[in-house]
């Protein structure tokens, strides 16, 4: 049957009614995740034989689902479903709370629009409301510094005391734009190191280069590098830059090329046999496919000041000076990576190309693109850390594979652009504001958004206080009573400093969640008319 | 073996690099000068010194450019000596040294600083010529690089927080810039100094600067800056001091209180009562007709304490005993 014969029309009041449930289905899956005290959701697996999958993050939880079966409700779902992957994606948290003020939002303004209020009005002082909102949170924005802190952030995110300690070590030394590297390592326990200066994945085209035969390791002092994509086909066609190299006093020598001949390999390995007066390396160019090999190459060449010679522009090796060299202190390979420590290129030449990198960092969407230039940007830096999760089961791994890279996002984002009084209270200190501007407004649209939003605001923090087991009312007075740094502490049971008890939330994901699911819901107010398919393919969750 | 300055090996122009005091020095008199020639000790205040390196055997001069003595002198008898090629550690006054490798190839140590709670932390920090920072938290027994976020890894001086113990603050003047460091010298970030107008070649911290964040940074060629917030934003103080490189700053103990600060030029001596804003010559008695490479004041900087004062051509001055 042609799909548009397959299609099924909603008019109201179906369509808010629709769209109500499922905009409260999903609020109410990833509600129980809230706080530091979350409950899990356990989502069954495609295959039946496995165990269910138990999760606490509301990101991960509604990607899990792709449909359901009641295909209105669906519609207003993936609303829900689409805010809280984004958000995850771009600052690691905050998803639960987005979910519960749309929630909030949506059922309270749904009220009003049903009762005879203009939606398009709400909707447009809603995100006025929200705008607000921001400028607030701006205000009590502070940045966050110490492993101390940073450790009791990400332990709120994550909720696990080990691998909050090593991520708030971590993110102490490496910063904002710091690269960690998370793999999964044989111990029992989360350790970390750190690897100081820039490497890449590559490594030697033979390895008999390498130096230390048991190690499989190479390691060369004051190294002159050749930063090339050459296909280095030919052997003859080394000689006259390896004579260049010796005429210009170099005894230890890194050349870089995309392909190197066997017999080019053996000539290497000749002119190495006294190592002691001069030797030389062959490394594959770091990348994977063309853009990544000229970036590798562009970022070697700033580090170690030399010039990168590019088989497109038509380089050739009978074309090399001494002057293209860069040069390192020291330059290494094992069999999966090759790295540069002490680069010799111009320090104020490296500040520009970081920043140029930061720039496209700025402008920058794709996550995927991002990931690589943070990668980039964290190396040139001075250096990376690896974290080494503990080993366990497979699931378990999944599990804390994902945490700690949610929670690493989480912490850049903090570093980036600052921590907000967690617990809810923030978002709580926003309604005097609000309340302000409902004491000064007689158009009825602005004053049902401003009562909207102060009510919704409260909602995190009741959500914190029910996941935890208490009376979300008994919370919400004594925190309403208490001064505006003081805020609940689910852990103790009570109102507490917080700042000192470092109970925090990442700012960039506490705004993102209000002006996303403020705009979000707002929006959704306007949907009139729905349209689908009438029998969807499948209905189920993956 | 006793030597006099005067009777060093003339062969060469051998500067006077670094000096160190005891933490006692009212008391004790004793006082380091690393020299191009080695490292030379005296135990009367400057007039006489002895050359320290006599256990190594050498068969050729050791540059010493950088020493640091231990905070718990009177107890531990610690002496860092910065050389090329690593760091020489004497747990007894220096009359014995071990070598402490640092990592390969060996770097050309530059400056040494200790941790003020060196007796219950044990750091020492290093910034080296090409190779950045390297720090110990074993009293100096072994030491690992340490460069994250230093974009300039030639480092030409360090200064270390008064309050250490709680702040972890470090800066480190470079070839290029300024960086701090806020966690002990794991970490460092640029801050706002005027890239132009490095290198920076002297620091100095208030000895209140966990409350007033006052950091004084001297520069070859541009002359004195300061900053009141830890090093955020910068302020250029005084064109009495434009003049020549900025080899030294000293800031009063009791700064807080009496805002003096003198500064080392290459042929003067000033002093600021103001906190930098204006500067005068102090009288120092010598009659200079070399270039001032170093100065410490182990006794504070008022007129009637000692300063000692090292210079291109070798000679180390007492300002009171000036000869």
């Amino acid at each position: 049957m042609p799909k548009a014969l397959n299609r099924r029309v909603v008019f109201q009041p179906e369509t808010y009614q629709g769209i109500q449930r499922g905009i409260n289905l999903m609020a109410d899956i990833v509600r129980p995740t809230l706080g530091p005290c979350p409950r899990n959701v356990a989502i069954e697996r495609m295959s039946s034989i496995a165990a269910a999958e138990l999760l606490d993050d509301g990101g991960t939880i509604t990607r899990r689902i792709v449909q359901f079966a009641d295909r209105d409700a669906d519609m207003g779902a993936m609303l829900v479903r689409h805010l809280l992957w984004r958000l995850q994606e771009q600052v690691g948290d905050g998803t639960a709370t987005a979910a519960t003020l749309f929630q909030a939002v949506y059922n309270q303004g749904m009220h009003y629009v049903e009762a005879g209020g203009n939606a398009m009005q709400l909707r447009r002082h809603l995100e006025h409301g929200a705008q607000l909102i921001l400028n607030e949170l701006d205000s009590f924005t502070v940045r966050i510094a110490g492993k101390v802190k940073l450790a009791q952030l990400a332990e709120s995110i994550c909720h696990d005391h080990a691998l909050a300690t090593v991520l708030g070590e971590i993110f102490d030394i490496v910063g904002e734009h710091g690269h960690v590297d998370i793999r999964r390592a044989q111990g029992r326990e989360i350790e970390r190191h750190y690897v100081e200066g820039m490497f890449w994945e590559s490594s030697t085209f033979s390895a008999h280069m390498f130096s230390d035969q048991h190690k499989l390791r190479m390691d060369l002092q004051n190294s002159a590098i050749l930063i090339s994509d050459l296909e280095i086909t030919e052997a003859r066609s080394l000689l006259p830059m390896l004579e260049l190299a010796t005429e210009a006093g170099v005894s230890t020598l890194v050349i870089l090329a995309s392909e190197l001949s066997e017999a080019s390999i053996a000539l290497l390995l000749q002119a190495s046999r006294e190592p002691e007066k001069f030797q030389v390396v062959a490394v594959k160019t770091p990348g994977l496919g063309t853009l990544e090999q000229a970036e590798a190459m562009e970022d070697l060449a700033v580090l170690t000041g030399g010039r990168a010679l590019l088989k497109a522009a038509g380089d050739a090796l009978h074309k090399v000076a001494v002057e293209d060299f860069g040069h390192a202190r020291r330059a290494w390979a094992d069999k999966s990576y090759f790295g540069v420590v002490g680069g010799k290129g111009n320090a104020r030449e490296l500040r520009r190309h970081i920043a140029n990198v930061r720039g496209l960092l700025d402008h920058t969407e794709d996550t995927h693109v991002r990931t690589r230039l943070l990668q980039r940007v964290g190396k040139l830096m001075g250096g990376s850390a690896t974290l080494l999760l503990a080993n366990s089961t497979d699931t378990e791994n999944n599990v804390q594979e994902a945490l700690a890279r949610r929670t690493t996002a989480a912490l850049r984002a903090a570093l980036r652009d600052g921590v907000l009084l967690g617990s809810g209270r923030s978002l709580l200190l926003c309604r005097s504001k609000l309340q302000a501007m409902l004491s000064g407004s007689e158009n009825p649209d602005e004053r049902m958004a401003d009562r909207i939003l102060i009510k919704a605001l409260e909602e995190p923090l009741r959500t914190i206080a029910s996941n935890a087991g208490y009376d979300p009312g008994t919370i919400m007075v004594e925190v309403n009573r208490a001064a505006a740094g003081f805020g609940f502490d689910v852990r103790c049971g009570c109102v507490v400093d917080l700042a000192q008890a470092g109970i925090f939330d990442v700012a960039a994901a506490q705004k993102a969640a209000v002006y996303g699911a403020v705009a979000g819901a707002a929006h959704a107010l306007t949907i009139d008319v729905l349209i689908h398919s009438k029998n969807p393919q499948y209905v189920a969750s993956t | 073996m006793t030597n006099d300055l005067a009777t060093l090996p003339a062969a060469s122009v051998d500067s006077v690099l670094a000096l160190a005091a005891s933490p006692h020095f009212a008391h004790d008199r004793i006082c380091f000068a690393a020299h191009e020639s080695g490292l030379y000790r005296s135990d009367d205040g400057g007039s006489n010194w002895r050359g320290m390196y006599d256990s190594l055997q050498l068969t050729a001069p050791l540059t010493t450019t950088a020493v640091a003595l231990s905070p718990e002198w009177e107890t531990d008898l610690r002496v860092f000596a910065g050389v090329d090629g690593g760091m020489l550690r004497s747990m007894d006054g220096g009359a014995h040294w071990s070598i402490t490798n640092m990592s390969a190839p060996p770097p050309l140590v530059s400056t040494v600083v200790v941790s003020p709670n060196f007796a219950a932390d044990g750091i020492v920090i290093s910034g080296t010529i090409e190779d950045g920072i390297f720090r110990s938290a074993d009293r100096g027994s072994s030491w690992q690089p340490w460069n994250f976020g230093l974009l300039d890894l030639c480092v030409l001086v360090l200064a270390i927080s008064p309050d250490f113990a709680s702040d972890e603050t470090l800066f480190a003047g470079t070839e290029t810039g300024l960086f701090r460091s806020t966690n002990g010298g794991r970490a460092w970030r640029e801050v706002n100094f005027p890239g132009e107008h490095a290198p920076v070649i002297s620091l100095a911290l208030s000895p209140t600067y966990a409350t007033d964040g006052i950091v004084f940074a001297g520069t070859e060629a541009a002359g004195l800056f300061c900053s009141g917030d830890g090093g955020d934003t910068w302020r250029e103080l005084g064109v009495d001091v434009r003049s020549g490189p900025v080899n030294a700053i000293v800031v009063s103990p009791q700064f807080a209180r009496q805002p003096d600060v003198l500064v080392l030029l290459s042929s003067a001596l000033l002093t600021s009562h103001d906190g930098g804003a204006t500067w005068s010559d102090r009288p120092t008695g010598l009659n200079f007709e070399q270039e001032m490479s170093v100065l410490i004041a182990p006794q504070g900087i008022d007129q009637e304490a000692p300063l000692l004062i090292g210079c291109s051509d070798g000679g180390v001055f007492n300002s009171l005993h000036p000869s």
